[in-house]
Order: structure tokens, then sequence, then C-alpha cells
């Protein structure tokens, strides 16, 4: 199976040159045969269980196996073996509703602040500039007729418009259990036992992350208030690792970054909030105001 | 199949042969955005614009919706009659089929062993009942009754006598009692309802209209007398052909005789009362002229 490479081997002709021009930018998604796919881990393996489902999986699916991996030490060797939840890691590849979900991200918060205006709204032009008749010039009403240079503009961006639309909550869901399943086909998903890093030295993750082939960019998503100091000062300064809480997981975040990284608890986190929608009722009134049973 | 299924299908195995799903390779379902009619552009879209050929079309001095040319139109030439007059006063009840109730109950959605209340039912997402446009809250519909065999103690609003009937066949109890619009808001929606503070209304007695009704038997009134509804109850088993179970023989008995009082809308609380939610409190009223108001 191909994987996106990260630095390709080309040779020069000219002697003095180095092999790779710096200013060569590369698509990520060419073929890599140096990004290996580590199978998943099969039944009989020594690795623990670290973490099974706490929701119940319908009959007909399967939880799905992962490694789990660590970020305490540079090499690849998975810690342990988790279970995932099929019906938020494994769930039908809805590209199209990725892609509402997305243009929705992008265009909800939009508003447009063009504005132009109208003859009536162009200073002057209240006055017929000369008769109709008589002057041998065409006839006009007023200076600042659409015609007019210097006249209002008709058919214009008519004031702040708001594209503020919602989809609703069932597809927003959806939407992300879509984005977490594609990366966990396409093995850019990587689950981790916990946070701490030795150093709070930015280069260690970046090594961390070359050496693995996790790829350009990596969003790491974590839950609750307390962090290790040191992944929050390393991922500080950089624009390509960056590191969210669970709430503020999205479709775009997700799709711009190639790798994402979650600890066990985000997963746990994730799982309850993305299955709740699955068995709920309609709402009768907003859902933030309290419910006895739901 | 007995085997359990690949999550995700074949999908799946596709996807993981496809380069990387990014912001650049989304795309919408071919088919799902459709371009808009801009009129006036192009060779097909232009010169008349799709307005037609000179006349009144193309000009936009056509005439007024109903006008067919100077005779007297169809919405003048019949004559009125009161078919839709008073229509936004009547009231409505939504119907509740005693199918949809054995449903309700067999999911376990609602509790049988608990007085069946429109608060109940609602939670359940049974019915949806809109007080703002004329409902005056739920009735009981014949459908189902054959199949009907749940032992329930049931308020609604109105009740067909068949339901009645079905009800009372398994040893249930029914009851209609009348919801002015406010009170019925408030039954329907509890929660919004507490946190806006406001002390619970008095439940208002019905319009002359509906008195009637409600104090009659055979319709199982909350203002009718007792013995006559029993009477009421031994003729309608009478009618229908079965033997009326004795309730006070149940064990359920104090459950079914639950009934609310006439002023009274939710059944542990009283009309004045005022509910905290954030602390969970309850406060009564200490005035006199506020109590003797509310127990009036």
């Amino acid at each position: 199976v191909m994987r996106p490479m990260s630095c390709p081997q080309f040779a020069s002709s000219f002697a003095g040159e180095s092999a790779v021009p710096s200013n060569l930018l590369l698509p990520t998604n060419l073929v890599d045969p140096s990004r290996t796919k580590r199978p998943p881990p099969s039944a009989d393996c020594s690795l623990p269980v670290l973490r099974t489902c706490d929701a119940a999986i319908p009959a007909h699916l399967s939880p799905i196996q992962t490694w789990v991996e660590t970020l305490e030490r540079q090499d690849s060797e998975p810690v342990g073996v988790a279970q995932l939840h099929p019906d938020v890691f494994a769930v039908q590849p809805r590209l199209d509703i990725l892609h509402q979900v997305e243009i929705w991200q992008r265009n909800f918060k939009r508003i447009s602040h063009a504005h132009t205006k109208v003859r009536s709204e162009v200073k002057g032009g209240g006055r017929k500039p000369w008769n109709q008749k008589g002057g041998g010039r065409a006839r006009h009403g007023s200076i600042r007729s659409p015609i007019w240079r210097g006249g209002g503009v008709s058919h214009g961006p008519r004031g702040p418009t708001s594209y503020y639309y919602m989809l609703p909550m069932k597809v927003r869901v959806q939407g992300l259990k879509v984005a977490l399943s594609s990366k966990m086909t396409q093995d850019y998903l990587h689950i981790v036992d916990s946070l701490n890093i030795p150093t709070p030295d930015p280069q260690y993750l970046l090594d961390l992350i070359r050496h693995r082939h996790w790829g350009q960019s990596v969003l790491i998503v974590h839950v609750g208030e307390e962090l290790p100091e040191n992944i929050l000062q390393a991922t500080a300064d950089m624009k390509t690792v960056n590191i969210i809480p669970a709430i503020g997981l999205n479709v775009h975040s997700m799709l711009k970054h190639e790798a994402l990284v979650l600890t066990m608890e985000t997963v746990q986190f994730l799982e309850e909030k993305l299955l709740w929608h699955d068995k709920r009722y309609t709402p009768l009134y907003p859902f933030k105001l309290p419910y006895s049973d739901l | 199949m007995s085997f359990p299924k690949k999550p995700g299908g074949k999908a799946t195995d596709i996807l993981q042969n496809l380069p990387r799903i990014t912001l650049a390779n989304l795309r919408p379902e071919p088919g799902s955005k459709k371009l808009e009619q801009r009129r006036g552009r192009g060779q097909h879209g232009g010169n008349r614009s799709g307005r037609g050929h000179k006349g009144e079309r193309q000009r936009g001095n056509r005439p007024r919706l109903g006008f067919v040319g100077g005779s007297t139109p169809f919405y003048l030439a019949i004559p009125k009659y009161g078919y839709n007059e008073g229509h936004s006063c009547r009231p409505q009840y939504q119907p509740l089929s005693l199918k949809r109730l054995q449903y309700l109950i067999d999911l376990g959605r609602v509790d049988p062993t608990q007085p069946i209340d429109l608060t109940q039912l609602v939670n359940a997402r049974g019915v949806t009942v809109q007080p703002l446009k004329r409902d005056y809250g739920v009735q009981l519909v014949d459908e189902g009754a054959d199949i009907f065999a749940a032992k329930i103690n049931i308020e609604v609003q109105r009740a067909s006598e068949g339901a009645i009937a079905a009800i009372e066949r398994n040893g249930g109890v029914v009851t209609t009692s009348f919801y002015d619009p406010i009170s019925l808001g408030i039954l329907i929606k509890p929660v919004p309802f507490f946190l806006r503070g406001q002390p619970i209304p008095r439940r208002m007695l019905p319009g002359e209209d509906m008195v009637p009704y409600y104090t009659n038997a055979e319709n199982r009134g909350y203002l009718a007398d007792p013995e006559k509804i029993q009477q009421a109850r031994l003729a309608l088993a009478q009618k229908y052909g079965y033997i009326l179970p004795d309730i006070s023989k149940d064990e359920l008995y104090h459950m079914l005789s639950m009934r609310k009082d006439v002023r009274q809308i939710f059944f542990g609380l009283a009309p004045g009362w005022v509910v905290n939610m954030t602390e969970k409190k309850i406060l009564k009223p200490t005035d006199e002229k506020l109590l003797k108001y509310y127990s009036s």
C-alpha cells in the first residue's frame, strides 16, 4: 500500500548543487515507499489492551483495534492496544457530508461588509442637470444615475450581508464521525497514552514526527484543563503542530492537519459525546436547559 | 448474516488506497449544486430574458390575481358561507390513538405504573402539542382498541367512547380535564416555565360551552359526580359487552385513583408555589391573601 513521501530521491546532473532545490514544493499526495504501514494488531498480540469501549457496540459490528503509542521516547514501538467504537471511527466515508460541513464552517461566520451607494444615497443629484429639450444633449434626470460616471451602483452589494445558516446538529456530528473515520482508515490517526514529553524543546517533537513518518502537520487533541507544561511550551511557537481541546475539534482542522493525535481520555470523551446523538430524543427546548432524563 | 459485518464496508477498503482526504480534495456530491438561473445573460437567457413577446407579459403590466378580463371573477361570484368562520377560535385536540399509546408503553417510553399525564406523553415524544395553534390538548381515538392491553391511569382532554371502553375493559381509568392555553403551555414544557421563576398559576375552569362536556359522566369529565361516573362505567360495560373489572381490589388502586385537583396543574405541586431548579428548592407562599387566592 503506497503512502505519500516526505523526501524524494532526486539525482542532479550538476555536480555542485544539492539534490533537492530548496524552493521545491511537492504535493504530499505523492507515493512514498518509506512510510510503511504497520498492520493493525491481531487478536493474539502480546501488548496489553489499554482501553476498551464503554458504550455498547452493536452485535453486527466489532470494535476497531489500534496501536497505542507513547511520546516519551523517540522510537516508534507501540505501548499497547486500544479498542475504538466502530460507530464513531468506522462509519461510511460520506465525503459529501464532509464537504457540506467544511463549507458550512467557512461560511456561517462570514459577514461581508461590502456596501455600495445607490443613486439615491450618492451625494447630490437631486436637480435635473439641464432642460429636457433644447440642449442637443441626451436627456437626464440626475447626475448620479447609474449611467453616469460617479453615479450610484444599481445592483451592487448592499450593506453587511450575513451568510449565516446552521446545518442540522446530527449532520455536523456525522461530519465529525466521518472525518475521524477517514483519518482512521487512511492511517493518519494515532492514539497516545498521555501527552508527557521529556523536554519542552520543539525540535524533539519535530524529530519524533519525522522519525515516525506522521506527516507534515499534526493536530493534538486533549481533554481536561490540566496539561503537562512541556507540550504546551513545545507547540506554542510551532505552526504545523497544534494542540486543541476536545471541544474545539472540528472538520476543518482535521482536514488541514495531516495527522491527528488523540489521547485515550480524548477518545473516551469523543465517543461519549458523539454516540449520545444516535440515541437521544428530539429536543423539546434547547439542550442547554436542564433535562431530567436525557 | 451471522458473522460480523466489517464496519464501513467496501468503501473503507477503497479509501485506504486513495490519497489523503484534504481541503483540496473535497467536492460536493455531483448533482447537488444546481446553478441558479441568470436572466438576461447569454444566447438563451438573454434577448427577452424569459418574459415572452410584447404585451402585458413582457412589460410587467398584468392585472391582479383573480381578474378574469372584466366579468365577475370566481372569487366574487361564489357566495360567502361560514366554513372557516371563527376557525382560529375553535379548539383543536391532537389525536392519540390507542395503537400509538400501546406502542409507547411497549417500548418503555411511557410508564404505566404512574398516572399518565400530558407531560409524560410529551416527554416520551408520543404527541406534539402546539398551544399557540389553538391546541387545547390531546384526544383519545379508537384506532387500536382491539389490540390495547394495558392498565393505566390516563388523563386527556377529549376521549371517544370506544377508547374509554377499551381502557376500562383492561382495568384502567380515564379522566377528561380542561387546561386553558397558558396552563397547557406550562404543562407541556415545565422546565422552561420553572426557569422563568414565576409561581405556578391556577388552572382556569372551562368556558361556558365546555362546561357541559366536562360535567358529563359519560365523557368521564373531571367536574362530574363520582357516583354517576361509576354508573356510566357499568352502562358502558354493558353496552360494549365486557365485564367491568373491580379496581378497588387492585394492588395499584392508590395510583389508579390519583386525580388532580380542579385548580392543580402538576401532580405534586400546588398553585402558588415557586420551583427553583438551580438550588432544587420549592418556595411556598405564606401571606394570607395569597393563600386564600390560590386555594379558592
